[in-house]
């Protein structure tokens, strides 16, 4: 009755995880990793001081999305463009801008039960989380951005040495 | 787990976005040099622990990002309100 | 024994037998049965053996109310050392399937014959308090000889010792309304509030709907139709077998639901358990009421059960408790219940009320049904050990004795509404005289209690009692209250009678209500007979607190997605890949995995850090050093912005120059450090430690929204922007040069300490000249996704050069030999720069930064202050161990005056001897001193030295 419990070190029980570019999770949703792109964190104290740096518009409501900026803060949003485009610096001016494209990857999650996949970890209202609106938030204890495309389509942007938990975390999915 | 109205989100969201960031209201001397020991003892250490409401820092770290103030009660767990990181003691 | 299988009846499939085991001995039931009726209606009536005294007992009831029959379900192993184990599972929760075993619990050798019995024998000697008056003293005997044996003795099922194969599944849900019991009034709840079209969620813990209604054939069909009305509504989840086990703030509640427990292990797939995160509008409780035991002499023997138990069994499950049955009743339900299980075929031979006033329709119908009626009357004994043989019975329980030969025995004692989660919600209570029990009040939160959890339903009427009158005083008897912990109403007697006033102290005192139950059963007979005892209304005793779960719940619940390969997320650079290839062996640092070190053929880990550390002072190494923490700030307050943070001055940076800045809390202690580098007048790029890159990106947001929201400057997290590779030693530049383009490496042209943007293997780089290692030194920084390509060209380029990977240890030993501080290991959070022998790094003309006026308290700056030291040992092959504490003198008596502790202690290949760091009180003014480390069995000599710097303390060897 007292014969130990051989528990493998933590460090090992990791090792498995490796991010694959497609998977369909236990209940039939589709997993994909997005190609890369170009990402920017962009500050500043007004949208309109934003946009008169990047000659782009810019959308002033925290949770809004227009041509690839999402609106993350009061002074913050993340920019997703197609690959190789260059925003200016804003050398200068009251403004940050910050090439993170390699800082993370996108995960699209899509299908019928995309919604129920992303709420198995995400405290948000999944299901009535508007199409177009983007956040900032948590999938269990890993920060996440929430962008939903369609209602049946999410790109989750996360942190790069998350991604392979957080990818296996979803695949991992059974509510159907 | 609780749900906190963010003043900047301008909606109610869930506990775990949010970090607590202690007693609200306690600015930093502009000039800690001018200050005595006690003084400034008093700055780094003494806070209020009240039973009922309690004005806090609460930062919408897995949100928007922004610190704000919020009034608790510190016996029911409730919050009274929110408000905006800047604007006076409610 | 005395059950057996009714010819007919019941709601389970009599053409789908399925064969099961309990303690190895066959059984056969059927689909719709669980483990209890199953048991039962093979005459098993002898379940398990009580928790202290191991006394046989049977059932009590027939829903998670049952304290008695916990068993162990054994799923079988998967593989060697894996295994399927579930302790304490309720009998009555346990649905049968083909191949089900399971096992009784605490007996020794056999359930019937039980060696701890002895207990009972000797129960005089375990009274209430018995654990907190015996075992006190000594002291040193409660672990080694008390505690053990009370465990071993006193014991629920044994905890697994294998792994659990099984894997968890979770999910947030969000509703309109949250119905929780599947009742007939929490199934008209879901109807009712799904009219409005929002989405309403109705969860039930039994495999199906119906509650109390599935042991009432005359609701059977208005059952039926509601519960096909309510799966018709597409705005409906229904969830069985589902338990909500907490109500939290704001109509967050936690409910467990199980997957695949009811199936045969061959045929359950996927997840066992899912784990529901439910956040309500609305919360509708419809959590029913439980049946109260009655508390007389016997009350425990196996075959007496609640009433409502013998009812379910008979109408639901088609299984009589016995041949000839009494009922007990202070409540009309047991005369519902005896006509109810008469007309199933049970052979109900007598009722017996201690009310001599009973509803006429109901002494007229039990009389039509033939059965014996006994009004004022009460069970004063019950004949029989591992099963009822008889029981006796007098009037008013105090007159003549008369004898009754039944082999089951039904309590009717009155409903207590299960008002668990109102009370989660901190919902108010109200004591209600005829329910004899509490009732929802006030609610705290957006909720409503409805059906028998409310006192809105018919139970009919009753008394509410302590204990049924008898012949004998309290504590002659063995009249048990909570059947679990063992509690006995005399127990209750003596902590009031030894001055518990307060409920909860004698609920402490007698442990009544504190098992796995909680108390389902016992509460509110333990209130009855504490106010008997203290001749005080019940109201003013109080009522314990129910906390969550309601039932116990498995860990793996409640880990949901958290175990085993995703227990946590590992962070792993982009080189790690390459480091695994080459056989690093790993540690965890925070969240990362990093190399360790590389080992080669036979190589332990002392000889690989020896090589790898003689390879970079000799030629050069590479490095993984992409988890440093990375911070860019930008804007045109950017350098004030630093200048306040940190201790030394930013303002005077020039671009294209890098600057170690030392971070104090606002306490004046050391919170972090990095190298950062100005790469514009208004961008900066900052590193912080591995661990403390989160934390830093916090404290500086916190400072700038919330102190300086004036300043314009933006700070972005650039952690997971950039791959690093430290490429150190003498070699360093020869080994990168041919990569690099558009930067001159020359030493005029880039100097230690500086930063130039370029290109390396063909992608951008910013390029550090800097050294954790004392030897020439860059940090390549490259977008992630090139790291690794960069990392196996600048091997490859270094092979010609004798290039040595590398990893955290041999950087350690490294900067330990140049004497460079780790925050976190060298200093604790009680260090200030002084402390740490960094006063260099204080700018000491800037009028503020962050802690600077902490520096000047008058202890930040008082005598014996413990510093950060040299630490050589006269042995020098001894290596001390970091935690290891120092002391003056070892032949001082213990206590000994501990003057510091060991902090970082390597053996040094460069030096061909030890070297450690230590923080020592005053110990500069100690330096050449010998101090002594105390360990088990020696003692070990040491030298300080005031300073840090073991090695090439004239930092020569970076300027090259």
């Amino acid at each position: 009755m007292s014969e130990a419990i051989a528990i493998p070190a933590l460090a090992v029980a990791g090792t498995d995880l490796a991010l694959e570019s497609q998977a369909t999770t236990a209940a039939g949703v589709a997993l994909t990793l997005e190609p890369p792109a170009s990402r920017w964190s962009l500050r500043a104290r007004t949208a309109d001081a934003l946009a008169a740096v990047i000659g782009r518009p810019v959308p002033a409501r925290i949770g809004e999305t227009r041509d690839g900026l999402a609106c993350l803060g009061p002074d913050e949003w993340l920019a997703d463009l197609p690959a190789g485009t260059v925003l200016p610096d804003g050398a200068g001016q009251p403004v940050s801008v910050v090439d993170i494209s390699a800082r993370g990857v996108v995960i699209r999650v899509e299908g019928a039960g995309a919604a129920r996949t992303v709420a198995s970890g995400c405290p948000l209202d999944v299901e009535r989380f508007a199409v177009g609106r983007a956040t900032r938030t948590v999938y269990e204890t890993v920060e996440v951005i929430l962008w939903r495309e369609s209602e049946t389509a999410f790109r989750v942007f996360v942190w790069r040495s998350f991604a392979p938990w957080l990818w296996h975390a979803l695949k991992a999915c059974e509510r159907a | 787990m609780l749900l906190i109205h963010c003043p900047y989100c301008e909606e109610d969201r869930p506990e775990v976005e949010f970090v607590y960031g202690g007693e609200a209201h306690i600015a930093r001397p502009l000039d800690p040099a001018a200050l005595s020991d006690e003084d400034w003892e008093h700055y780094l250490y003494i806070r209020r622990n009240p039973r009922g409401r309690h004005h806090e820092r609460w930062r919408h770290t897995h949100g928007c990002g922004r610190f704000f103030n919020a009034v608790r009660d510190t016996v029911s767990d409730r919050f009274e309100q929110t408000y905006k990181a800047g604007e006076p003691r409610r | 024994m005395s059950g057996y299988r009714l010819p007919a009846g019941g709601r389970i499939d009599r053409a789908a037998p399925l064969d099961f085991t309990f303690d190895g001995r066959a059984y056969r039931g059927f689909a719709g049965d669980n483990l209890a009726s199953a048991l039962v209606a093979s005459g098993q009536m002898l379940f398990g053996r009580s928790f202290k005294y191991h006394r046989p007992r049977g059932i009590l009831g027939m829903g998670t109310e049952e304290p008695n029959a916990l068993v162990t379900v054994d799923r079988g192993a998967t593989a060697p050392g894996w295994g399927r184990a579930t302790p304490n599972l309720r009998a009555p929760s346990v649905a049968l399937y083909q191949g089900l075993n399971a096992q009784s619990q605490n007996r020794f050798p056999s359930l019937r014959f039980d060696l701890g019995a002895v207990n009972d024998r000797l129960g005089a000697l375990f009274p209430a308090g018995f654990y907190n008056k015996t075992f006190m003293w000594p002291r040193s005997a409660w672990e080694k000889l008390y505690e053990p044996a009370i465990r071993r003795m006193a014991g629920l099922g044994a905890s697994p010792t294998t792994r659990d194969p099984d894997h968890y599944d979770a999910t947030y849900a969000h509703c309109e309304v949250l119905v929780v019991g599947g009742g007939l009034a929490g199934i008209e709840a879901a109807l009712s509030a799904a009219q409005d079209g929002g989405r309403v969620i109705l969860i039930d813990e039994q495999d199906e709907l119906g509650g109390g209604a599935l042991a009432d054939r005359a609701l059977w069909g208005e059952l039926a139709d509601k519960t096909m009305a309510l799966r018709r509504l597409g705005n409906v989840t229904v969830l069985t077998r589902t338990t909500a086990f907490g109500y939290y703030h704001q109509n967050f509640v936690g409910a467990v639901e199980q997957l695949t427990d009811h199936l045969a292990p061959e045929q359950a797939k996927g997840a066992r358990e899912r784990l529901w995160r439910i956040r309500a509008g609305e919360v509708v409780l419809a959590q029913g009421a439980i049946e109260r035991p009655l508390v007389f002499d016997g009350n425990d023997v196996p075959g007496v059960m609640l009433s409502s138990a013998g009812r379910t069994l008979a109408v639901r499950y088609g299984v009589a408790v016995g041949r000839a049955v009494a009922v007990m009743a202070v409540h009309d339900s047991g005369w519902r219940d005896a006509m109810a299980m008469k007309a199933a075929g049970v052979g109900v031979v007598a009722v017996i009320d201690l009310r001599s006033d009973v509803a006429p329709d109901l002494v007229a119908a039990a009389r039509a049904a033939g059965i014996a009626l006994h009004l004022g009357h009460a069970v004063t004994s019950v004949s029989g050990r591992h099963g009822v043989s008889g029981v006796t019975f007098a009037a008013n329980g105090t007159g003549h004795a008369q004898q009754l030969a039944v082999d089951a025995l039904l309590m009717a004692g009155g409903w207590t509404p299960t008002v668990h989660l109102w009370s989660h919600a901190k919902g108010s209570l109200r004591w209600d005289a005829d329910w004899g029990a509490y009732l929802p009040d006030v609610a705290q939160e957006n909720c409503r209690a409805v059906g028998a959890g409310a006192g809105a339903w018919d139970m009919g009427s009753g008394l509410a009692l302590g204990t049924l009158p008898g012949p004998k005083p309290i504590w002659q008897t063995k009249a048990f209250v909570d059947f679990q912990n063992d509690v006995k109403a005399r127990d209750i007697d003596l902590a009031v009678r030894e001055g518990m006033r307060s409920i909860e102290h004698i609920k402490r005192y007698t442990t009544n209500g504190m098992a796995t139950d909680q108390g389902k059963t016992s509460n509110l007979n333990g209130l009855q007979i504490a106010s008997g005892s203290l001749a005080k209304p019940v109201t003013d005793i109080g009522l314990t607190t129910f906390r969550p779960p309601y039932t116990p719940q498995t860990f793996g619940a409640l880990m949901g997605h958290h175990k085993d390969a995703l227990f946590q997320p590992i962070r792993k650079t982009v080189i790690d890949g390459w480091a695994a290839d080459h056989g690093a062996v790993f540690e965890n640092v925070a969240q990362w995995r990093r190399a360790r070190y590389f080992p080669q053929g036979s190589e332990d880990m002392h000889a690989a850090v020896a090589r790898e550390c003689l390879a970079v002072r000799e030629r050069v190494g590479m490095f993984d050093a992409s988890t440093l923490g990375k911070i860019e700030v930008v804007g045109p307050d950017a350098a004030e912005f630093l200048n306040r943070m940190y201790t030394n001055p930013w303002k005077a940076l020039q671009p294209g120059r890098c600057r170690y800045g030392l971070l104090l809390r606002e306490d004046g202690f050391i919170t972090d450090d990095g190298v950062s580098a100005r790469l514009a007048p208004d961008r900066f790029h900052l590193t912080t430690t591995t661990g403390g890159a989160a934390r830093v990106l916090a404290m500086m947001e916190d400072y700038l929204q919330t102190e300086w929201s004036d300043l314009d400057v933006w700070l972005t997290s650039t952690t997971e922007q950039w791959a690093v590779i430290a490429v150190q030693g003498p070699l360093a530049r020869a080994v990168i040069a041919p990569l690099v383009e558009g930067i001159d490496l020359s030493p005029s042209a880039f100097p230690h300490m500086a930063i130039r943007e370029g290109r390396i293997c063909g992608v951008p780089t910013r390029l550090f000249r800097v050294s954790f290692t004392g030897e020439l030194g860059f940090e390549v920084n490259v977008p992630a996704e090139h790291g690794r390509m960069v990392w196996q060209a600048i091997h490859a380029a270094g092979q010609a050069h004798g290039i040595t990977p590398y990893g955290t240890e041999t950087m350690h030993v490294l900067r330990a030999e140049k004497g460079y501080v780790i925050v976190g290991q060298d200093t604790d959070g009680t260090l200030t720069p002084d402390d740490a022998g960094m006063a260099w790094a204080v700018g000491t003309k800037k009028p503020d930064f962050v802690g600077k006026r902490s520096l000047s308290r008058p202890d930040m700056a008082a005598p014996g202050r413990k510093q950060l030291v040299g630490l050589l040992t006269e042995d020098p092959q001894d290596v001390l161990e970091e935690g290891a504490q120092i002391v003056a003198d070892p032949d001082q008596p213990v206590p000994m005056t501990m003057l510091g502790h060991v902090t970082s202690s390597y053996h040094s290949a460069t030096l061909g001897r030890s070297i450690a760091m230590a923080v020592i009180a005053d110990g500069r003014a100690r330096d050449g001193q010998v101090i002594h480390v105390p360990m088990p069995g020696r003692t070990i000599r040491a030298r300080v030295t005031a300073s840090t710097v073991f090695y090439d303390p004239e930092g020569s060897r970076l300027d090259v």
